[in-house]
Formats: structure tokens, C-alpha cells, sequence
């Protein structure tokens, strides 16, 4: 691991930016599938009222999460929407916000002391139930995760504290700002896999989330704060466990086969609201930045569309270059500005026209080997893409192409601007 | 504004952010560093004028000029009259100066009175120089290019074409043993930075490299240190002085640590060390220091390990194939300047070994992460 790339975080201002509460939206888009996994399919029609935390989507297969209405008022359309999570335009539920505050009271909290007495398998339901998913991006539905075979055990949680993403501070304003719920969503875990060791690791440029993670997990059992020298790249949940346990996970291997289990700050977050408020997954801390004038953490409901954060935040729409939401390494550039934040937007961040600087066009690779050098999962970048180019997908494979987590370092590093990352992406398909 | 319709946005693949470092800025930087070097040449050859009447930094200034000039208004016209060239005028100017860099120039001591045809003077020199920028930027760097990728490095590749109708008398040393025009002592035997050891020729290697690399008009010798390393006066223009190309190849080497193959300068640079001190004990050199000094500092040495062998197009992607191709080119290189009597072999070398770039692309050590 000695040779990842080193790249800037461009943080300064945000992770000193208080998360404040986004206004709801006059029209919530709530995408169906947000998820990886099986397809939802929607639980309301057009003319339906609904009201905040109600389900309004599910699927009846096991590897699925459900969707709940972040505002009260009615379904007023049902059509498709450009969906982040997919690159692609998908089913959405387009709901009419009547201002209301009444909660859907389905999904019931249970309190701090009756955890112990709670059994995993109830617990998973709730998180299941909550419509919880990976949050760091991967969408995975967090209850499956959870649910490890009889046969395993999970000997480590790591927390991930890492939020490598240059830019994205939600979850960092998540672990100074909701530390101690971040103990409660680290205990549920603990319930759930039968008392592993933790490990909550950082990194050592956090300084005021390390102190107060340091403070909040200071009497709990078996838990271990580490602030380390870590990379954008270690922020994968693989690489992160090999910079802090030391071992690889093999390719195609779930990290709890090693004994592991990493989670999340924003997924531990929303494990904690499910379980001790009764509330679904309907918001999310989200990262406004970019060519912003000042950066924000928000509260925003899911649902709530981009242009509503960007017209609140006095951004011209005429000046979009390019709006990304999940991260300027592995997000997503929008094609429209009216889709809508899902679970998975740790950031939206904006970049202007006008601020744009002229960079280099793609060129002919110049061999330099760059990318091979900064791949943190040691791979062949050029060579699978040089096979992918000419159609031979056959040999890509051959040289692993599938092992690719796609963090972007190797477009990032190249000097002749090649697409490696998103063809090597597409390979992987 | 929920239901404000906004216009389409471009949309392109993460990531979103790149590295500042550029195909360009690489180029920009391997012009600087490699201009520094001719300057240097420029600087120490003017105290030199050869035999028909130039001064030899005054014909390193104009061979550049002419080199540089050649290569960028080729790859200007090329890129106006073609759709599919690309046009980069940094990497035009680096292959200049590679070319101007990597000629032969100067009239050696005991060289002078004696009509060798070679062209180490101006202005029969400017004549190659050209077509060796001509026939490299068009051949050996555009239609490879455009053919696929280049195999072999278009200046190495185009000087060697162009003077292999003179290879005996402009290369190949061993001709001029055998004519007894220069008298160079061969490398395949003893050698000696004081005494005769091997027999071959009138004069000891150490004699001899002071004679062929000192400035003619010294009253006195300087010591073959100072000669190989500080200042040499004849011989690839890039290797007049080895400290200035050392110098200048750490310096790119640090800013672009990452991206330049350092690792193949070091590789053959420590394998010559090393075969250099193994040839000596073989055949009982009377020093350690004269075939090491030769073999490391030679201009066909030093300045193509720092800036010839590390070209990216045509040497392996990985660190350990660029190690590989270190120590290969390092054993080639001994190999035809000892047992051929090629001094400055390592261009033959060189070219070898671009060819044997896609089998050394294949060895792959190390697995994938997790496997």
C-alpha cells in the first residue's frame, strides 16, 4: 500500500460547517429503487395521501430495502426520473408536500435499555423495515449484511470513519455532531453480531471528530479509536480493513468470511434513528460544495430534488458545468438538476462554467505506467483498457478486471486524461 | 422551484477531478531538463574548433536549433494535413533535442590530420542531423504512432538508420583498431589506466580516453576522473559533461518521480556498475576504476540511461519490467561494446530491447489485491 495516491480533500471550510436542517420540499421525487439488489415496486398510485416515514415502495425478495415517504401530502405522478444511484432514469413518486407533520408510527422504537433483551432477528427487521442501505455509496441492504450464517463469526466491526471522498464532510459533521447516536447505532451491531471487538478508525486530519469519538467511545467494551495517515482509497471498506487489520479480503469474498464487518458513519446513524426513534430512512446529511460559495452539511429529506438546494443555495443554473452527487472520485454527473437526492448522496457538489479551468483533452496513453503504480487493488488499468477498447472482453476479464472497486485513481493519476476508471466500469458490467 | 425544469447538463464518467500532471507538463519538464544539458554542452564545447574551422558549441547551438525546428514543423504539418496525429509540440521539441543530444560530435587529439569521413563536424554534421529529426519524427514517432504504438525509440532508431551506410568508420571502433587509424585498445582484454595491458593498439585505455574525450588543446592531460565526468570533448553531445546529466535527470526525476522510469536508469546504471567490475576481474584489468569510469560515463552511457532509456513509449509498464529492462539493456550494452568494439553499443542496445517490450509487459509478479 505504500504507493496510493495522495489526493487533495478540499475540506477546509466544510467540515467546520455545522450540519443545518434543509427546508422539505414542496415536491418530494422519491425515487423507487435507490438500492442494490431486487426491484421495488411502488405500494401507492397517483391520488394516494401519504404521510412522513409511510412505505410507498417494497419488494417482496430478500435482498431488497424499502422506500417511505419523507413528507406528508399526495402522490400527484408517477414517472421516470434520472436516478443517480443507476445512471439511468428510473420509476419515481412524485408527492405534493401539504405541510402536515403526521408520522407513520408503523415502525416502533424500542429503548436503549431494552436492547439487551431485544433479539438480532427483530433487530434486523427493523433496520430491514427502515429501508436501510450502505450510505458510503454501494446501496447494499444493510439488514442482508447484517445477517450472517450460523456458521461464521464476526470476530471485528470497523467502523468506517474514513469518508475518503474529497469534498464530502456528512460524515464527519455526523461523528462530531451525532457521536453519541453513532454509539448507539455501533452497540445495535454489536447486539446483532454477538459482541465483536470494535475498531473506530478516522483519519488523523479529522481532529475534531477523533476528540469526540475518543470521548463518546471511551467506555465502551472492547472498542479501540484509531486516527490514521489514510488515503481517498482507504475509504473502500476493503482497503481500509487491510490498512487497519492488515489482511485482504479475496475478491468475491464477503468481508464477514475474515471475521469482519464494516460499517458506515452515516448507515450506523440511521441504524440508530430505526431502532431508538422509530424513524425510517428518509433524510440524509448531504455535502454542498464545490464552486459554492460556502460549503454546507445538510439535513435533507430524500426526495427533496438538486435544483431546489442549488436555486436555496443562489446558484445560476445557467452556470452548471457539471453538478456530482456521491462523490467527485466515484459520484455521479447528473443530466438533469431535477433528480432527486436518494440514500446514497453523501454530496452534491457544483461546478461552474465560469470557474472552469481548461484542462487537457484525451490523448494517446504515453506508457508511462502511472496507473498501474497508483492502483490500490494492483491491477492493470491500461491493459484491461486497451483490451476493452478493442472489444475483447474476454481478456479483460483475464486480467481481473472484475476486481476493480472503481475508486477512479487510475484516471485520476493518468497524464493523457484516458477514461480508464469508467471503462474499466463498464468491463465489469 | 421543486418543478423547475432545468437544461440538460453535460455528463461525463467520474472521477471528476484529475492530477495536475499532464502528458504536456511531463514533456515541458523533459524539454527543460534535457535543454539544461545541451546548454551545458553548448557552454564547454565552445572552447573547441575543429579542424574545419567551427566552433563546436556553435555547432551544438545551430544542431539543435535545426533539430528542434525539423521536428516540431513536421509534427505541426503533419497534424494540419492528417486528422488522426496528434500534435504536441513539447514532444517534438524533446525528441529535438534527443537527437542533437545523442550525435556524435568532435574531433578527438589524435584524430586530427587524419580524414575519416565521419561526420563529427559542422557543417557535414547539420546534413544528419536533419535527416536523423526528419526520418525520427516522421517514421519512427508519427507513422508508428499512428500505426499502433512505437516500438523502438525514434531517435536511437533514426540515428542508427542513418548512419549505418558509415557504421565501420563512425561506430564501430574495432575497424579503427584494424586500420590502426585511432588507435582504441579493445575492451575484450585487460585494460589499464596507466600501462598496455591487453596489447592491442599503441596506447593504454587511460591514454586513450584522455586523448579522445579531453579538450584537444590542453597543454597537459587531465585525469581520467575529470575527463569522464566532469568534461568531455568529444562524443555524444549529451555526454559532455556527466555530472550536468546526472544533475538534471535526479531533478526531473524528483519533480516527476511517479511518472518517469527512474527505475530503469538506476537498474542499468547499478548493472553496468556491476558487469563493469566483473569484466575487470575477468580480464585482470590492472584497475577497477578505468572500464567502470568508461563504461558508466561514456555520453552513450549516462545520457541515455537518464533520458533515452526512461522514453515511456517504448519501455515496459510495470516497475519490476522496468527493472528488467534495466539490467537487460546494461548486459547488451557491455556485451556489444566489449566483444564488438562498438563504443556507444548502448544505441543498438537500446533498440533491442524496445522490441522486447511487449514480452516483458507480459511477466507479471505480485497478484491482485485479495488473491
Amino acid at each position: 500500500m505504500a504507493n496510493l495516491v495522495e489526493i487533495k480533500e478540499h475540506k477546509d471550510v466544510a467540515r467546520k460547517t455545522p450540519i443545518e436542517v434543509f427546508p422539505d420540499p414542496k415536491v418530494a421525487v422519491v425515487l423507487v429503487n435507490q438500492q442494490s439488489g431486487a426491484n421495488n415496486k411502488s405500494l401507492v398510485s397517483v391520488g394516494d395521501s401519504v404521510i412522513i416515514g409511510q412505505k410507498i415502495a417494497d419488494s417482496t425478495e430478500r435482498v431488497s430495502a424499502p422506500v417511505h415517504s419523507p413528507i406528508c401530502g399526495k402522490v400527484i405522478k408517477i414517472a421516470d426520473v434520472y436516478n443517480s444511484c443507476y445512471e439511468y432514469a428510473t420509476e419515481a413518486i412524485y408527492i405534493e408536500n401539504d405541510g402536515k407533520k403526521t408520522k407513520d408510527k408503523t415502525l416502533t422504537p424500542i429503548s436503549e435499555a431494552a436492547l439487551k433483551d431485544t433479539s438480532k432477528e427483530e433487530l434486523l427487521k427493523r433496520i430491514r423495515e427502515a429501508g436501510i442501505i450502505g450510505m458510503g455509496g454501494a446501496g447494499f441492504p444493510t439488514s442482508i449484511k447484517l445477517s450472517i450464517p450460523a456458521d461464521k463469526k464476526v470476530t471485528t466491526i470497523i467502523v468506517n470513519g474514513a469518508e475518503g471522498e474529497p469534498y464530502d464532510t456528512a460524515d464527519e459533521r455526523l461523528m462530531i455532531e451525532k457521536t453519541a447516536n453513532i454509539v448507539r447505532g455501533v452497540r445495535v451491531l454489536r447486539k446483532i453480531l454477538d459482541n465483536p471487538k470494535v475498531i473506530v478508525a478516522t483519519k488523523e486530519t479529522k481532529v475534531e471528530a477523533l476528540s469526540k469519538l475518543q470521548e463518546a467511545f471511551g467506555k465502551e467494551p472492547e472498542t479501540q479509536v484509531i486516527a490514521k495517515h489514510l488515503t481517498y482509497q482507504q475509504g473502500d471498506a476493503s482497503v481500509l480493513q487491510k490498512a487497519i487489520l492488515g489482511y485482504e479480503t479475496p475478491p468475491g469474498k464477503r468481508s464477514y468470511e475474515m471475521g469482519t464487518i464494516v460499517q458506515n458513519i452515516s448507515t450506523l446513524n440511521a441504524i440508530a434513528n430505526a431502532v431508538f426513534e422509530g424513524e425510517p430512512l428518509i433524510s440524509r446529511v448531504t455535502t454542498l460544495n464545490g464552486d459554492v460559495e460556502k460549503p454546507r452539511n445538510l439535513l435533507v429529506k430524500i426526495g427533496t430534488p438538486i435544483v431546489d438546494i442549488l436555486s436555496q443555495n443562489n446558484i445560476d443554473t445557467k452556470d452548471i458545468a457539471n453538478v456530482v452527487v456521491g462523490g467527485v472520485m466515484m459520484g455521479t454527473a447528473l443530466q438533469t438538476v431535477d433528480s432527486p437526492v436518494t440514500k446514497r448522496t453523501s454530496s452534491v457538489l457544483y461546478f461552474a462554467k465560469s470557474k472552469a479551468k481548461k484542462g487537457q483533452k484525451q490523448t494517446a496513453c504515453i506508457r508511462c505506467g502511472r496507473c498501474l503504480s497508483a492502483c490500490p487493488v494492483r491491477i492493470q488499468p491500461i491493459a484491461i483498457y486497451n483490451a476493452v477498447t478493442k472489444g475483447d472482453f474476454a481478456k479483460a476479464e483475464k486480467l481481473w478486471a472484475k476486481d476493480c472497486i472503481v475508486c477512479g485513481t487510475c484516471s485520476f493519476v493518468c497524464p493523457a486524461r484516458l477514461p480508464l476508471a469508467s471503462t474499466i466500469k463498464m468491463a465489469r458490467q | 422551484m421543486s418543478n423547475e425544469s432545468s437544461s440538460e447538463l453535460v455528463v461525463k464518467p467520474a472521477p471528476f477531478i484529475t492530477s495536475p500532471i499532464t502528458k504536456n507538463r511531463l514533456m515541458q519538464y523533459t524539454f527543460f531538463a534535457i535543454l539544461a544539458v545541451t546548454v551545458v554542452s553548448i557552454a564547454l564545447w565552445s572552447e573547441v574548433t575543429t579542424p574545419s574551422g567551427w566552433n563546436l558549441g556553435l555547432t551544438v547551438a545551430v544542431g539543435a536549433l535545426i533539430a528542434v525546428g525539423i521536428a516540431v514543423v513536421v509534427d505541426l504539418l503533419i497534424g494540419k494535413v492528417t486528422s488522426d496525429s496528434e500534435v504536441n509540440i513539447w514532444s517534438a521539441g524533446v525528441f529535438g533535442l534527443i537527437v542533437i543530444n545523442c550525435f556524435s560530435l568532435g574531433f578527438p587529439s589524435m584524430a586530427v590530420g587524419l580524414e575519416t569521413g565521419v561526420p563529427v563536424e559542422a557543417p557535414l554534421a547539420f546534413f544528419y542531423i536533419a535527416l536523423i529529426s526528419l526520418i525520427g519524427i516522421v517514421v519512427f514517432k508519427k507513422v508508428m504512432s499512428v500505426a499502433g504504438r512505437k516500438l523502438v525509440n525514434p531517435a536511437a532508431a533514426a540515428k542508427f538508420l542513418v548512419l549505418l551506410p558509415t557504421l565501420p568508420t563512425t561506430l564501430i571502433t574495432s575497424f579503427h583498431l584494424k586500420t590502426g587509424l585511432l588507435q582504441v585498445p579493445a575492451l575484450s582484454g585487460g585494460i589499464s589506466a596507466t600501462s598496455i595491458v591487453n596489447g592491442n593498439g599503441g596506447a593504454t585505455f587511460g591514454s586513450y580516453l584522455q586523448a579522445c574525450y579531453g579538450l584537444p588543446t590542453a597543454q597537459s592531460p587531465a585525469s581520467i576522473e575529470s575527463v569522464m565526468f566532469l568534461a568531455k570533448y568529444h562524443g555524444w553531445v549529451g555526454g559532455a559533461s556527466s555530472i550536468a546529466v546526472i544533475v538534471a535527470g535526479i531533478v526531473l526525476f524528483a519533480i516527476g518521480r511517479k511518472y518517469f522510469k527512474w527505475k530503469i536508469t538506476a537498474s542499468y546504471l547499478i548493472s553496468i556498475a556491476a558487469l563493469s567490475l566483473i569484466f575487470s576481474f575477468l580480464f585482470v584489468d590492472g584497475d577497477l576504476t578505468t572500464r567502470l569510469f568508461f563504461e558508466l560515463f561514456i555520453g552513450s552511457s549516462i545520457f541515455m540511461a537518464f533520458f533515452m532509456a526512461t522514453d515511456p513509449a517504448t519501455t515496459p509498464f510495470s516497475g519490476v519490467g522496468q527493472i528488467i529492462f534495466g539490467i537487460g539493456l546494461a548486459i547488451l550494452t557491455i556485451l556489444i561494446q566489449t566483444f564488438m568494439g562498438f563504443f556507444g553499443g548502448s544505441l543498438l542496445a537500446l533498440l533491442i530491447m524496445n522490441l522486447t517490450v511487449p514480452l516483458i509487459d507480459r511477466i507479471r509478479i505480485g497478484k491482485p489485491f485479495g488473491r
